[in-house]
């Protein structure tokens, strides 16, 4: 059980490790098509706070409040930062 | 065929989440969290509506950034974040000392990251970038800098975990998690500071 949950521990880390260096090099790499890279570095970012949200607070095994109120941030937050980049 | 998919999905999430709902950490820890968030959820749409009135100034001051230095961080908070989790796990299966020495390695990563950007921060006011030249400067000292202070402040959070872990009657598990929620929330936080101040464009 307890080795299970280690060993999650460690592919998450290395997921958000490989996701950070996507991000890096679409930031970097990107001189001339800028909203769909964005668009795309926003995704990855909401992707790895709620890996970290999910899997690192464990919250995914808390209470139903809890998980509601993250992800609501989670939406509410990302949702506006999406929108104000858009318009 | 969609459907019979999503049942099958939510039969297995069921199925893996048979045990009961466990609040990790203290009830306190977590309305602090769910606080933080929000304060910094505000901060963060407020820098969005200057970037949008300031789109210009905004993108040619980020050019100065060091993208470099910023995913380095990123790659060295992931990593504390990855020792504290594991700390967290080693504490709920009873091995103090591990989980003590796990939590030390993750504070050393939150050192570094200091020392990473005060590096950053002294070349940017070397190069005459300083808080007052503009408002997307202003921004990146006032939230890197409060992020900072949640660094420090994660580091003595985690220095308590340390002394409770290390001292029979004080440790409680409780303690312990409650300091690797706050430290991840400090993870969490430079995730957004670097996508929405470095990377996006």
């Amino acid at each position: 059980m307890t080795q299970t949950a280690a060993a999650r521990i460690d592919y998450v880390w290395a997921i958000l490790c490989a996701v950070t260096a996507l991000s890096w090099w679409l930031g970097h790499r990107s001189a001339g098509v800028t909203a769909p890279v964005t668009i795309g570095v926003l995704a990855l970012g909401l992707l790895k706070v709620r890996l970290i949200i999910q899997h690192f607070m464990e919250v995914e095994a808390a209470p139903t409040w809890l998980r509601r109120s993250t992800d609501g941030w989670l939406v509410v937050f990302w949702g506006t930062v999406l929108t104000l980049y858009l318009i | 065929m969609t459907a019979t998919a999503v049942d099958s999905d939510a039969r297995t999430v069921g199925a893996e989440r048979g045990r009961p709902a466990h609040l990790p950490g203290e009830l306190s820890m977590w309305v602090f969290v769910l606080g933080d968030l929000a304060i910094f959820g505000i901060y963060f749409i407020i820098f969005m509506f200057s970037r949008l009135q300031q789109h210009d100034v905004f993108l040619a001051s980020q050019r100065h950034l060091s993208q470099g230095l910023g995913a380095l961080n990123t790659l060295l908070l992931l990593t504390s974040s990855r020792l504290v989790a594991r700390a967290a796990l080693a504490a709920r299966g009873g091995e103090h000392e591990r989980a003590a020495r796990l939590t030390l390695g993750g504070g050393a990563c939150g050192v570094v990251f200091i020392a990473v950007k005060a590096l950053e921060w002294s070349a940017k006011i070397r190069q005459g970038y300083t808080l007052p030249v503009n408002d997307f400067f202003a921004y990146y000292y006032v939230l890197t800098g409060v992020h900072v202070l949640h660094v420090v402040l994660g580091l003595i959070i985690l220095g308590i975990v340390v002394r409770e872990l290390r001292t029979p009657s004080l440790r409680r598990l409780s303690i312990v998690e409650s300091g690797a929620i706050f430290w991840h929330l400090v993870d969490l936080l430079w995730i957004v500071i670097f996508v929405l101040l470095y990377v996006m464009r």
